[in-house]
C-alpha cells in the first residue's frame, strides 16, 4: 500500500511534467497531451484523497474528469483540425494573430 | 295738390337722404383700377383702343360718379353738405406724445365729399376726362413703339393721385395724393426719356418738389404736435379752443398760438410753393414743358399745380389767424406774377409762353387767398383750369399739326387752316385777359379788388403795392396772349419757307434737341401743310374754351348782382373759417365799378391793341426789333428768365454739387479707409490667430497623440499573441498567489 505521500509526490510529478509541456512545447496535439496529463494528476490526488477519507465522492469526481476530459479532448481535436485546415500548421509560436 | 305732395315726395326724400356713401370710394379708385389694369396688360394688347377704352372709361365713370354726388349735394342744406367714407384704418396713431393729448388714435384710409372737394373732383375727372380724349389724337404716334399704354397708365394713376389730394379727409391722405401727383408728374414730364433733356427735367420738377414737400412735412407735423389731429373737420373745430390758449409751448418755446399758426402756415406755403410753382421753386415748370402737351395741360395747367391753392383752401382755418403767413403769400404771389409775366414776353417757344403764363396765374391765386378771399382765389383756379387746359391742347394741335414746331417765328397764318383751334385758343386768350364777359374777367377782377379793397378800407400799403403789381402783370397777361396768337394765327404761314420778313430761326425739331420732338418723318402728313386736326383733338379744347367763355357765370361778384349771384362764393362758404360774425353785404363802393371798368375796358385792350400793333399790323415786327436793339439787356434778360436758374446753379445746385464732391471724397478716404484698415487689421489678426492655432493648439493635441503613441508603443510588446505566454503569465499568477495564500 503506497503511502499518502508518495502518492501525491507522483501527482505533483505528472502536473508538472503536464504543466511544462503546456508552456514549453509547440505541438497543439503534445499540449493537449499534457493537458491531459494534468488533468489526470488532478484525478490521482482526488481518488487518493477519497482514499484516504473513506468516502465515494473523490472517485465519482474522477469519474465526472474523465467523462469531461474526454468531451474535451473531442472538442480540441476538433478545433485541431480546423485549425490545421486554415493555417497549414499546428505549431502555436506561428499562430500570433493577437500580437500587438 | 294731393297728387303734387305724393309726386314730389319721393324726389324729395331721394335729394334729402344721405348720399349713398359707399360709392364714393369708387371715384379715385376706378382710375386706380384702370392703371393698374393697363400698366399691367397694356403692354399685350394688341389693339390700343383697348386700352383707350379701359383709361378713358375709368375716367369717365369716375366723372359721371362725382357729378351724381355733386348732384346730391346740392339738394342738400349748406350746413349738411359733407359726405364722409372711412374705408378702413390706415395705421394705428399708438401713444404719439403731443401736446394736449391725442384727438384721434388711428388714422383711417377715409374720403371726404364736400363743396370744395367735390368741386375740385369734378374739375380733376371733367378736365381729365377731356385731356385724356385729347391725347387719344395728340400721341397717336406712340401706338405704333407699344408706348402708348405706358402713357394711358401714368394718366390714369395721376388722375388716382389726384384725387386722393382732393377727396382726402385728413392730411395723411392729402400728402399720400400729393405725393402721388408729384410722382406721376415726374413720370410724365420724363415720358420720353430716352432724350436726356426730358429726363433732367422730370429729375428738377421732382427734387425741386422734395424741398417744398420738406416745408408741407414741418407744417403739417407742427399742427400735429399743436391739435393732436389730422383731420380736417376735427382741425376745424378745434381752432377756435386752440386760439384760446394764453400761449403754446412746443419744443421748449412759449408762443402765442398765432405765432405757430404763422410758422405752421408759412412751412405749408413753402410746400405749396413747390407743387404750385412760386417764388422760388418755380424753376421746374417751364422744363416740365419738356413732357407731352396733354401732361402739359393736365398736371402742369390745370390740376396739380392747383394742389397748393386747394391745400391753402382746406387749410384757410390756419390762414385766417395768420397774418404774417397771409402776408407772405400775398407778396410772393404778387412778385410770382409779374416776375413771371414779365418772362413770358420775351419767350419764342409756344409752350414756353403758356408755361410762365401759368405760374404767373397762379400768382395770381396766391394774391387772392394772400387778401384773403380764399374763395376767389379758388375760382380762378377753375377758370384758369379751363382757358389755360384749352389753350395748351390748342398749342398741342398746333404742334401736332406743324411737325412739332414749336418756336412760333415759325409758325404764323394758321387762321385759315386751323379754324376751331384759332376760334377756342381766341376765346381762352379773350377770357385770359379778362375781358368782360370771359370767366378771366370775373375771377380776375375779384383778386385784384379784394387784394385793392384790403388797402382802400384802410389796411395796410403792402395791398396797394401788391395791386400795382398785379394790374401791370395783367397788362402783361394780355399783351404776351395777344402776342402768342398774333405769331401763331395771324399774317402768312413761315414754315415751308415762305418767309419775306427774316422772321424764321433753324428749327430745332430735327436735331431733335427741342420739347415734344419725337420719331419724325412717320407721319404722313409730311408732304402738305399744317391743317385742322382730328375731331377728338378739337373737340375737347372747344369744349374747354366754352367752359372758359361761360365759366365766369358761376361766381358774379357782388357788385354786379343784377347780372347773377355769386354761387361758386356761397358754394364755399360753409367750410371757410370765420373769424368774425359774417357781416351784411354793403354797397359796393363806386371804386370798385371803376377799377372794373377800367380793367376791362381800357388796360387789358391797351396791351391787346398794344400787342396787335407791334405784331400784328406790322409784320416784318420791325419795332420790336428795334426796342431789342435799343435795350438788348433788358431783352437778353427776361429772355433768359433773368439768369435764376444759372443762379440758383451757380449759388445752391454746384455748391451742393461741391459738397456732394467733398463728401464723397471724404467717403473714400476716411470711411472707406477705416473700413478697408478694420478690413486689413483683422486679416493681420486673424493671421497671428492661425499661427496660434497651428503651432500652439494643434501642437498640445498632437503632443498628447504623441505621448499616448510613445505610452502604447511601450505596451505592445506585452502582447505576443503567443498563447503559450499568456499560459505562461497565467500560471506564474497562479503560483505567486498560491505562494502569497501559503504565507498569510
Amino acid at each position: 500500500m503506497a503511502s499518502m505521500n508518495s502518492v501525491l509526490f507522483i501527482s505533483f510529478l505528472l502536473f508538472s511534467v503536464g504543466v511544462a509541456g503546456v508552456l514549453i512545447r509547440r505541438n497543439v496535439l503534445i499540449i493537449l497531451m499534457c493537458v491531459e496529463l494534468m488533468l489526470n494528476a488532478a484525478n490521482l490526488n482526488l481518488v487518493a484523497f477519497a482514499r484516504h477519507s473513506g468516502t465515494v465522492a473523490g472517485q465519482a469526481f474522477a469519474l465526472l474528469v474523465m467523462g469531461l476530459a474526454a468531451a474535451e479532448v473531442a472538442i480540441g481535436l476538433a478545433l485541431v483540425v480546423a485549425l490545421y485546415r486554415k493555417k497549414d500548421t499546428i505549431q502555436v509560436d506561428q499562430i500570433n494573430l493577437l500580437k500587438g | 295738390m294731393m297728387q303734387a305732395t305724393v309726386s314730389a315726395a319721393p324726389i324729395q326724400m331721394v335729394l334729402s337722404t344721405p348720399l349713398h356713401s359707399s360709392v364714393l370710394w369708387l371715384i379715385p379708385f376706378l382710375p386706380a383700377f384702370g392703371a393698374l389694369v393697363n400698366g399691367l396688360t397694356g403692354r399685350w394688347a394688341r389693339n390700343t383702343r383697348l386700352v383707350d377704352a379701359i383709361a378713358l372709361g375709368s375716367v369717365a365713370l369716375s366723372f359721371l360718379l362725382v357729378l351724381c354726388c355733386f348732384a346730391r349735394l346740392l339738394g342738400q342744406a349748406p350746413a349738411d353738405r359733407s359726405v364722409n367714407q372711412t374705408l378702413w384704418t390706415w395705421f394705428d396713431l399708438g401713444g404719439a406724445h403731443v401736446l394736449g393729448g391725442l384727438s384721434q388714435n388711428v388714422m383711417a384710409w377715409a374720403y371726404k365729399f364736400d363743396p370744395l372737394s367735390g368741386a375740385m373732383a369734378l374739375l380733376v375727372t371733367g378736365v381729365g376726362f377731356l385731356i385724356h380724349l385729347f391725347s387719344t389724337g395728340y400721341m397717336a404716334d406712340e401706338r405704333k413703339n407699344g408706348e402708348y399704354y405706358r402713357f394711358m397708365c401714368y394718366m390714369n394713376l395721376f388722375v388716382f393721385s389726384m384725387l386722393n389730394l382732393v377727396l382726402g379727409a385728413n392730411m395723411v391722405i392729402m400728402f399720400l395724393g400729393w405725393e402721388g401727383v408729384g410722382l406721376c408728374s415726374y413720370l410724365l414730364i420724363g415720358f420720353y426719356f430716352e432724350r436726356e433733356y426730358a429726363a433732367i427735367a422730370g429729375k428738377k420738377a421732382f427734387v425741386t418738389n422734395r424741398i417744398g414737400d420738406f416745408g408741407f412735412m414741418i407744417g403739417f407735423f407742427l399742427l400735429f404736435m399743436i391739435y393732436g389731429a389730422v383731420d380736417f373737420d376735427t382741425l376745424m373745430g378745434m381752432t377756435r379752443g386752440v386760439l384760446a390758449r394764453p400761449e403754446i409751448t412746443l419744443f421748449g418755446y412759449s408762443h402765442a398760438p398765432t405765432w405757430w399758426f404763422n410758422l405752421a402756415g408759412c412751412c405749408l406755403f413753402l410746400g405749396a410753393c413747390g407743387k404750385s410753382a412760386q417764388i422760388p421753386l418755380y424753376v421746374w415748370l417751364p422744363d416740365a414743358m419738356a413732357g407731352p402737351t396733354p401732361v402739359s395741360a393736365l398736371i402742369h395747367a390745370a390740376t396739380m399745380v392747383t394742389s397748393g391753392l386747394y391745400m391753402i383752401t382746406r387749410m384757410n382755418f390756419i390762414y385766417a389767424n395768420a397774418p404774417v403767413a397771409l402776408a407772405v403769400v400775398l407778396v410772393v404771389g404778387s412778385l410770382t406774377a409779374i416776375v413771371a409775366a414779365s418772362m413770358g414776353l420775351a419767350q419764342y417757344d409756344i409752350k414756353k409762353v403758356l408755361a410762365y403764363s401759368t405760374v404767373s396765374q397762379l400768382g395770381y391765386m396766391f394774391m387772392g387767398m394772400g387778401a384773403g378771399a380764399f374763395s376767389a382765389g379758388m375760382f380762378h383756379v377753375f377758370t384758369h383750369a379751363f382757358f389755360k387746359a384749352a389753350l395748351f391742347l390748342g398749342s398741342g394741335s398746333v404742334i401736332l399739326a406743324c411737325h412739332h414746331e414749336q418756336d412760333m417765328r415759325n409758325l404764323g397764318g394758321l387762321r385759315k387752316k386751323m379754324p376751331w383751334t384759332f376760334a377756342s385758343m381766341g376765346l381762352a386768350t379773350l377770357a385770359i385777359a379778362g375781358i368782360f364777359p370771359f370767366s378771366g374777367f370775373f375771377s380776375k377782377d375779384e383778386i385784384l379788388w379784394q387784394v385793392f379793397e384790403g388797402w382802400y378800407r384802410g389796411g395796410s400799403t403792402l395791398n396797394l403795392a401788391c395791386w400795382i403789381v398785379g394790374m401791370l402783370a395783367a397788362f402783361m397777361t394780355a399783351f404776351y396772349m395777344v402776342r402768342l396768337m398774333v405769331m401763331t394765327f395771324f399774317g402768312d404761314y413761315r414754315g415751308a419757307g415762305h418767309d419775306p420778313y427774316g422772321l424764321t430761326v433753324p428749327s430745332e425739331v430735327h436735331h431733335a434737341s427741342h420739347d415734344d420732338a419725337h420719331g419724325h418723318g412717320d407721319h404722313g402728313h409730311a408732304a402738305h401743310g399744317p391743317q385742322e386736326v382730328v375731331w377728338n383733338m378739337w373737340v375737347p379744347v372747344f369744349i374747354l374754351a366754352v367752359l372758359a367763355l361761360v365759366g365766369g357765370f358761376l361766381n358774379i361778384p357782388h357788385s354786379l348782382h343784377w347780372i347773377g349771384s355769386s354761387h361758386f362764393t356761397a358754394w364755399i362758404s360753409p367750410l371757410l373759417f370765420q373769424v368774425h360774425a359774417p357781416e351784411a353785404h354793403e354797397a359796393a363802393p363806386a371804386m370798385e365799378y371803376i377799377l372794373m371798368l377800367v380793367a376791362t375796358v381800357v388796360w387789358a385792350p391797351a396791351a391787346m391793341i398794344l400787342a396787335w400793333f407791334l405784331y400784328g399790323r406790322d409784320p416784318s415786327w420791325s419795332r420790336p426789333k428795334a426796342f431789342v436793339k435799343r435795350f438788348p439787356n433788358l431783352y437778353r434778360w427776361c429772355n433768359a428768365k433773368y439768369y435764376v436758374d444759372e443762379f440758383y446753379e451757380a449759388a445752391l445746385i454746384g455748391p451742393c454739387k461741391q459738397l456732394g464732391a467733398q463728401l464723397w471724397r471724404f467717403d473714400s478716404l476716411a470711411v472707406d479707409g477705416m473700413v478697408n484698415g478694420a478690413a486689413k487689421f483683422t486679416l493681420i489678426l486673424c493671421r497671428v490667430f492661425h499661427w496660434i492655432d497651428a503651432r500652439i493648439v494643434d501642437g498640445l493635441v498632437n503632443l498628447v497623440a504623441w505621448v499616448l503613441q510613445q505610452v502604447a508603443q511601450g505596451f505592445r510588446r506585452f502582447q505576443s499573441g503567443r498563447v503559450q505566454n499568456y499560459a505562461f503569465v497565467m500560471f506564474i499568477g497562479f503560483l505567486a498567489f498560491a505562494f502569497w495564500k501559503f504565507l498569510v
